[in-house]
């Protein structure tokens, strides 16, 4: 072993990473972003109000209108949550319309007569509403449901009444209740899979077609730029759809999980993914000028993605700004509107706009693929 | 005869660099022209504009009668220096699917690409792949790729560079072969035996002509023995000339 030589290798890769700034940068700005975002993410603090509707049907019993019932208190009990945002609705088809249109995250519905059957020592029930392809936001309204009715019971404990006997109905308006924690996760993993590995593919691909010359050699070729992309697309669309086949068929027929929508939607919407991210791979393959760089770009551009694309977190709690910044990742529309399929059993016109989103990021590409190639022959 | 290439005043700058300085070259149909210069003379980047890869800073530059790009780049054969091929795919694959690039059926593309492996000697190998070639190997299957669509016009970016002496022989035995059957050759070097073989020489020099004629003309009216020296004559007399 010779000293001196260590220490040479040593100084030449410190030398070598002087030259290469956004590396360095990489490595020491993207731990931080995603430290902070999963500080933010899996800290309490931060976090935005739940928007949900309370129908409050047990307002009075017996011969003392006036005096607090199950409902009231309730309702004061879920008003008081920082985690909520409540708002009232006039009946319980109204409030299961704003949790199946996604204006709230879900609602809850306590029927007349709630309190007179608490005191004649009958059970009663509360109807929670929940939207029901998103666990994590199911989780938090019926948690904080949980909560109101501690409270209640510790009031009415107070006031000298027994414990009221009342159950949580949780009823989900899309999907049913009897799914697995992977018939959640399947729509989200199909989707990390098709997106990283096809702009992994192209990027990488596209990079060597450049550094081999191959590029230049197509560019002096009476092939347009847009025969080029497109023909790019066709390949890896079809090696991509292949994938998700194999994943999609891997997940129904092995885990079994179920897919209550339309099969040939589920595929739709990860095609125009797929597309949206050929194009992205492509774009970005010239801000890059080697393999290693081309991988640099994941922890930037698909980490966020995963955080914040509604995976784990739901997307409707996050800070506004992070929310906006959601909307504008295509794993949120993907993640999002296959659960639609998948769980909620969603058709066309449901996921419209998802899939309009998802459209409108994969033209975006296309341009931005389109002005890369502009780039190259100037 | 027709004009295969038409330079007037051509200049190319990047940035505050002058690649081409107002250069005027006419190469008539059937010439084999030899493009010799030093490094940074400005003959790669002739090459590229001709190609279209390129838009001219100025002047005007027109290629088989049209104006280079698209329209005119499937009767052009652009070899680079160094190997541009799909290390992944066999020497068939790759001369196919150059062919179809440049209009082919895939049919023709089949068979071209069955006479062209053949022109350069490397039948029974079409099903290599091309990482498993040797330099010498690739440097004839990209020439082959360059010319499998059977160019008008077929320009060549210092082809030698790189290739041993027995290669660099039979090289120029296909381009002469090439020429001799009507192919109009535009080809970069700077290695002056090689440019002894052209029909005509270009000296370039700071992305300007300097000198144009048969190599036997340019040596007489230098009073060289060699083209080197007559390069340094030249370049050395431009400002008097």
């Amino acid at each position: 072993m010779s000293g001196s030589r260590v220490l040479a290798i040593a100084v030449r890769i410190l030398r070598q990473f002087r030259h290469d700034p956004r590396s360095v940068g990489l490595i020491l700005v993207v731990p931080l972003v995603v430290m902070a975002l999963v500080g933010y993410l899996v800290g309490d603090a931060g976090k935005e109000p739940l928007p949900v509707s309370l129908v409050n049907e047990d307002t009075a019993f017996g011969e003392a209108p006036g005096s607090p019932t199950i409902g009231t208190t309730l309702a004061s009990a879920l008003e008081g949550q920082a985690g909520l945002e409540v708002s009232e609705a006039p009946d319980a088809d109204e409030a299961e319309r704003r949790v199946r249109d996604g204006e709230t995250a879900g609602a809850i519905v306590v029927p007349a007569g709630v309190t007179e059957a608490v005191l004649a020592g009958r059970p009663a029930q509360v109807t929670v509403i929940v939207v029901g392809i998103e666990p994590g936001l199911d989780d938090r309204v019926v948690g904080a449901v949980r909560l109101a009715m501690a409270e209640v019971a510790a009031a009415a404990a107070r006031g000298g009444a027994g414990l009221p006997q009342v159950t949580i109905d949780r009823v989900p308006v899309e999907g049913s209740k009897d799914l697995s924690v992977l018939d959640f996760f399947a729509p989200a993993l199909i989707v990390v899979f098709v997106f990283l590995f096809t702009f992994m593919l192209t990027s990488v691909s596209f990079l060597r077609e450049r550094s081999s010359g191959t590029l230049e050699r197509l560019m002096a070729s009476p092939a347009s730029r847009l025969d080029l992309l497109l023909g790019y697309l066709l390949g890896f669309v079809g090696f991509a759809m292949l994938q998700a086949l194999v994943v999609l068929g891997y997940a129904t027929i092995v885990l079994d999980v179920k897919i209550a929508g339309p099969t040939w939607l589920v595929l739709l919407t990860l095609m125009i993914l797929v597309i949206g991210v050929v194009n992205l791979g492509i774009a970005l393959s010239f801000f890059a000028r080697n393999e290693l760089q081309v991988v640099q770009f994941i922890p930037l551009i698909f980490v966020p993605q995963v955080f914040l694309g509604g995976l784990f977190w739901p997307v409707q709690t996050l800070w506004p700004p992070l929310r906006l910044l959601s909307q504008v990742f295509p794993v949120t529309h993907a993640v999002v509107g296959l659960r639609e399929v998948m769980v909620g059993g969603a058709g066309v016109a449901e996921v419209a706009s998802r899939l309009a989103a998802l459209l409108a990021f994969a033209v975006a590409m296309l341009l931005l693929g389109i002005l890369a190639l502009r780039k190259q022959r100037a | 005869m027709a004009l295969a290439i038409e330079v007037a005043g051509l200049s190319r700058t990047f940035g505050a660099l002058r690649a081409l300085d107002g250069l005027d070259l006419d190469v008539d149909e059937g010439e084999m022209l030899g493009l010799v210069g030093p490094n940074g003379a400005g003959k790669t980047t002739l090459i590229r504009v001709l190609a279209g890869l390129l838009r001219p800073s100025g002047g005007t530059v027109r290629v088989l009668g049209s104006r280079p790009g698209r329209d005119v780049a499937a009767q052009i054969g652009y070899m680079t220096q160094s190997p541009a091929l799909y290390e992944d795919l066999s020497i068939r694959d790759n001369l196919v699917f150059f062919g179809r690039l440049f209009g082919l059926s895939a049919a023709d593309a089949r068979t071209r690409a069955e006479e062209f492996t053949a022109l350069v000697e490397l039948e029974g190998r079409e099903r290599t792949p091309v990482r498993l070639l040797s330099g010498g190997m690739r440097q004839r299957t990209n020439l082959a790729c360059s010319m499998v669509h059977r160019p008008r016009l077929l320009l060549l970016d210092e082809p030698t560079v790189g290739v041993d002496p027995l290669l660099r022989l039979r090289l120029w035995d296909h381009f002469r072969t090439l020429n001799a059957h009507g192919t109009t050759i535009l080809v970069t070097t700077h290695v002056m035996d090689e440019a002894e073989r052209c029909t005509r020489v270009v000296l370039l020099s700071d992305g300007r002509s300097i000198g144009s004629g048969t190599p036997a003309e340019l040596r007489g009216r230098a009073g060289a023995a060699t083209l080197e020296e007559a390069f340094l004559v030249f370049r050395d007399s431009r400002g008097d000339a």
